[in-house]
């Protein structure tokens, strides 16, 4: 029995000599929330597009619950697609466009106009059926895209940054509506994006992508507490990605040297990893602790101080850029009613957990 | 203009020099085309409304059309004609069009020249050579004889086949062209959603890409149907005395009969002809686009 809903083996697609997907390897397993997340033209939507059956890959395979789809058009591979441009039919109403999968696949019109019925309830947008796409808002729009997808009941849904058009209210809302979706009718979406929030929030699995190839997959918290590359550590979530210039055991502490002024930081070596192929640290902003007075962080190793040269506020968090002795420049995210008083060019002290120190090796 | 120029145009409706001098690039243009296109107009329908002989302010001119079984059968020829045209231009610019709009292949831009260069050789270089082809010792006659399948040649020229084949191929790029821009508006990824949800290539036509090419093939209708209309050289030189059209007895009425205000009224006739499927064709695209909300 395969659980897999989709599988892609060793898959490369190249457009004359440029390599846009090179050698991936990826299996989604039936009803997962998988999201792609990487900069723009890192293959994304190549990716997609060769799932959905609109490209075909230049080597390796692609199943679809088990069956090779070489050589079968988008129509016969029984999913559903979310267009980054909604592509709704402008010339059909809002019932018609949201029923159209069902009319393709000649179900009767009671059954259809029932599937319509509940699938526009779901994105709560009943009462709109006799619209016309034109007159919807982008958020409705977005909703009918969504809803158009859902009615035919596709296991499998590609989803290709569906909510890029939305302002971040309407965007933030859209995404517990989708995981919503996603859960009670138990489909596997394929989710591309690429903002790391949205991956964030409702993914069971990230697939980072970079240039063509996969970078990591894991879930979320996995890829944001173990970054295994510095570029993943510097794409999901703000980070102070410094390089190692040198690294040392005394006894049984290591300790790293950043930059060339003598800035050193006491680690802890992972499992799994040597000490000496660590090329680069990365502290998670609010892994850095600050404080206005010596007493105020705890007496851990890893003590600093230097001067706040910037605050960003953020509401409920300042953003905190903090240059040390030696002009290294440390972000700290405070929690604004801790340090209310906070004031650029105030000198603070920092302290960061050796634990909250992650290596990198490239 | 943007709105904001509107609105104060509107409250100052004083300023009538600024406003004057904005159209004053149009001039030329304005000039050019009085002088060649509306005062010949205004005098051949002014013409009409005179006698050949005595120059007198008459209807007569258009009774006598009205009443003369020659000239109505001359248009009902030219509607048919230009009817036919229009019907078989559309249907095969459709596909080429189509090609056109969505083909990423290198050879499109060949298929372009193809379809477009026929244009620069001129009308009646190309008539002649469907003349060449057509006529009762032309290429295909000669052929079908030589080979024993028939044994008098085909009418194929001096009548109603051969005009309208020649006049498709002259009017063919224009079809191509409009249906090219209208097809070209429909957002590829609308048939890609077609697709995924279940369409043939055949229902992706039916229930997306014809719907939103509709005002596209009424347009492509219009431009065939008024240039074969108005089309001279190729109804005279394939149709000839065996199928004359208003077009081509126009020229008859001037240089045979030298009957100057009656070859007006028929010059006027075809141009009402011309202007009344304009306006409806105009008034149904404006109707489509409404109708098809795009
Ligand atoms: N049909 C094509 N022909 C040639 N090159 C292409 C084609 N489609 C995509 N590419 C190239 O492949 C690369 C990846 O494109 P893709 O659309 O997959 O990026 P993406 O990750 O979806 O980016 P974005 O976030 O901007 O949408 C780009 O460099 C693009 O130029
Ligand atoms: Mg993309």
């Amino acid at each position: 029995m395969n659980s897999n809903d989709i599988e892609m083996v060793s898959v490369t697609k190249t457009f004359g000599s440029n390599l846009v997907v090179n050698n991936i390897d990826l299996a989604i397993p039936t009803g997962e929330f998988v999201s792609i997340l990487g900069p723009s033209g890192c293959g994304k939507t190549t990716t997609l597009n060769m799932i959905a059956g609109f490209a075909q890959p230049s080597s390796g395979e692609i199943r679809i619950r088990g069956k090779s789809q070489r050589g079968v058009p988008p129509e016969k591979r029984g999913i559903g697609m979310v267009f980054q441009n909604y592509a709704l039919f402008p010339h059909m109403t809002i019932a018609e466009n949201v029923g159209f999968g069902l009319k393709m696949k000649k179900r009767p019109a009671g059954e259809t106009r029932d599937a319509v019925q509940n699938a526009l309830r779901r994105v709560h947008l009943d009462g709109f059926e006799n619209r016309y796409p034109k007159e919807l808002s982008g958020g409705q729009q977005q909703r009918t895209a969504l809803a158009r997808a859902i009615a035919p009941e596709p296991s499998l849904l590609l989803l290709d940054e569906p909510l890029s058009n939305l302002d971040l209210k309407l965007r933030e809302a859209m995404r517990v509506e989708l995981k919503d979706i996603q859960e009670q009718l138990a489909m596997t979406f394929v989710y591309v994006t690429h903002d790391q929030d949205e991956a964030m929030a409702m993914s069971d699995r990230i697939v980072v992508m970079q240039d063509g190839v996969i970078a990591q997959t894991g879930r979320p918290a996995e890829i944001y507490e173990h970054p295994r590359s510095s570029f993943v550590a510097d794409f999901i979530g703000k980070s102070n990605l410094l390089p190692i210039s040198d690294i040392r055991q005394i006894e049984n502490d290591w300790f790293v040297s950043l930059g060339t002024k003598g800035l050193t930081l006491s680690v802890f070596i992972p499992d799994g990893m040597s000490g000496h192929d660590a090329r680069y640290c990365c502290i998670r902003p609010e892994a850095v602790r600050l404080a206005v007075t010596d007493e105020g962080i705890p007496p851990l190793p890893n003590r600093l101080e230097g001067t706040l040269s910037r605050i960003v506020n953020l509401g409920a968090y300042f953003d905190c850029f903090i240059t040390l002795k030696d002009g290294t420049v440390l972000k700290s995210l405070v929690r604004s009613t801790r340090l209310p008083g906070l004031a650029v060019n105030q000198a603070v002290f920092l302290s960061i957990d050796p634990d909250a120190v992650q290596l990198l090796s490239r | 203009m943007s709105s904001i120029e509107t609105l104060s145009a509107l409250r100052q409706p004083t300023h009538l020099p600024v406003r004057l001098s904005r159209y004053f690039p149009l001039a030329p243009p304005l000039i050019v085309l009085m002088i060649a296109f509306a005062i010949p107009m205004g005098m051949m329908i002014g013409l009409s409304f005179h006698d050949a002989d005595t120059g007198i302010l008459t209807l007569d001119n258009y009774v006598r059309f009205f009443g003369d079984d020659l000239m109505l059968a001359g248009l009902w020829r030219t509607a048919l004609m230009s009817g036919l045209v229009a019907l078989c231009v559309t249907v095969m610019a459709y596909p080429v069009a189509y090609y056109l709009a969505r083909s990423t292949s290198r050879w499109r831009v060949v298929v372009f020249a193809l379809a477009i260069t026929p244009e620069l050789a001129g009308v009646v270089l190309r008539t002649y050579g469907w003349l060449v082809i057509l006529e009762d010792h032309g290429a295909i006659n000669n052929l079908l004889t030589w080979s024993g399948l028939i044994s008098e040649p085909l009418p194929l020229s001096k009548n109603l086949i051969g005009v309208v084949i020649g006049l498709t191929h002259v009017v063919l790029p224009f079809g191509i062209l409009s249906l090219l821009t209208s097809i070209q508006g429909i957002d590829p990824n609308l048939e890609r959603a077609a697709q995924i949800l279940g369409s043939s290539r055949v229902s992706i036509i039916r229930h997306i890409i014809l719907p939103l090419s509709v005002p596209g093939i009424v347009s492509s209708l219009l431009i065939a149907f008024t240039m074969a209309a108005s089309a001279y050289a190729t109804p005279a030189l394939l149709g000839g005395a065996g199928f004359k059209v208003i077009a081509t007895m126009v020229y008859e009425q001037v240089l045979f009969y030298i009957d100057w205000p009656f070859a007006a009224v028929m010059a006027v006739i075809l141009l009402v002809m011309m202007l009344t499927i304009a306006f409806i064709g105009a008034r149904v695209e404006a109707r489509l686009h409404r109708k098809l909300h795009i």
